[in-house]
């Protein structure tokens, strides 16, 4: 059984610097669950990041690298981040350019095993 | 992907949503059945087809809605084994329109509504302004017009 996710999101948007995080469907791209600061839309994000995490894996696997295990995007006004677990769930959050990457790296794996 | 459409303004918003949705199939109709637009297909008898079921499946919908809330639904998603359709109205200037995308894996049903939307967008602000308007199909003239507009498609003589 899924365990309530609205507080795995709420604990991820407590983060310092952490605009946006959503529980996402990998292969439909939709939000099962998000917790967005005012201007974020969360349509948008989960669509296109569950994509690209498609894609990342999809890569990976082809490059016969294995599982993905954290993926991060760097843009100029911020990152996105995303965990994916055995089932089609992708946890994904938007980042300010200044929030701490590897804290934000370890809630997300906490809040991957508390997906799985 | 051949794009063809019956009239110019559709063809740039509809090859932009066809590329970015990586759509295998993609079909603008009006609800009476007409095709306005087709990405995808090769063979006219498909296109004719596809257009009067995604007519009565929008139809159909549209009536369930109805009944089910009150209004017609917005959306129709279905998720097949291999691939996916979406069927949904698109509302401009020059009336309602229906847009069918046949999808597979290499897209998802987040990133189809995400482009429909702006596809929505797109058409609305292409479509030419109401005074230039042409005749909403009549079924007087239904297979005289389904033979014109799948000429225009597929770039042969209309044959009456």
């Amino acid at each position: 059984m899924t365990p309530p996710l609205r507080p795995i999101v709420d604990g991820l948007t407590r983060q310092r610097g952490v605009r946006a995080s959503l529980v996402v469907s990998e292969h439909d791209g939709l939000v099962i669950e998000s917790s967005l600061r005012f201007g974020q839309d969360g349509d948008r994000v989960a669509a296109l990041a569950a994509s690209m995490y498609r894609k990342a894996r999809l890569s990976a696997a082809a490059a016969c690298l294995g599982a993905v295990a954290f993926l991060q995007l760097d843009a100029d006004r911020g990152r996105i981040c995303a965990v994916g677990g055995r089932n089609d769930l992708v946890i994904v959050v938007v980042a300010e350019p200044g929030a701490n990457v590897g804290l934000i790296r370890v809630e997300l794996f906490k809040a991957l095993e508390m997906l799985a | 992907m051949n794009i063809a459409t019956v009239e110019s303004w559709i063809e740039a918003p509809l090859k932009r949503y066809v590329d970015e949705v990586h759509a295998h199939l993609a079909l603008l109709l009006h609800p009476s059945g007409q095709v306005l637009a087709q990405a995808g297909f090769t063979r006219e008898v498909d296109v004719m087809s596809a257009c009067a079921l995604a007519a009565a499946v929008y139809a159909t919908a549209g009536e369930l809605g109805r009944h089910v809330e009150g209004r017609a639904f917005g959306g129709l998603h279905y998720a097949g084994p291999q691939k996916q359709l979406f069927l949904a109205p698109v509302a401009t200037s020059r009336g309602t329109f229906v847009c069918l995308t046949v999808f597979d894996d290499a897209s998802s049903l987040g990133l189809v509504r995400l482009y429909f939307a702006e596809l929505c967008r797109d058409l609305a602000d292409a479509a030419p302004p109401l005074a230039a308007r042409t005749a909403a199909p009549s079924f007087m003239n239904f297979e005289a017009d389904l033979n014109r507009n799948l000429a225009a498609l597929f770039g042969r003589d209309e044959v009456m």
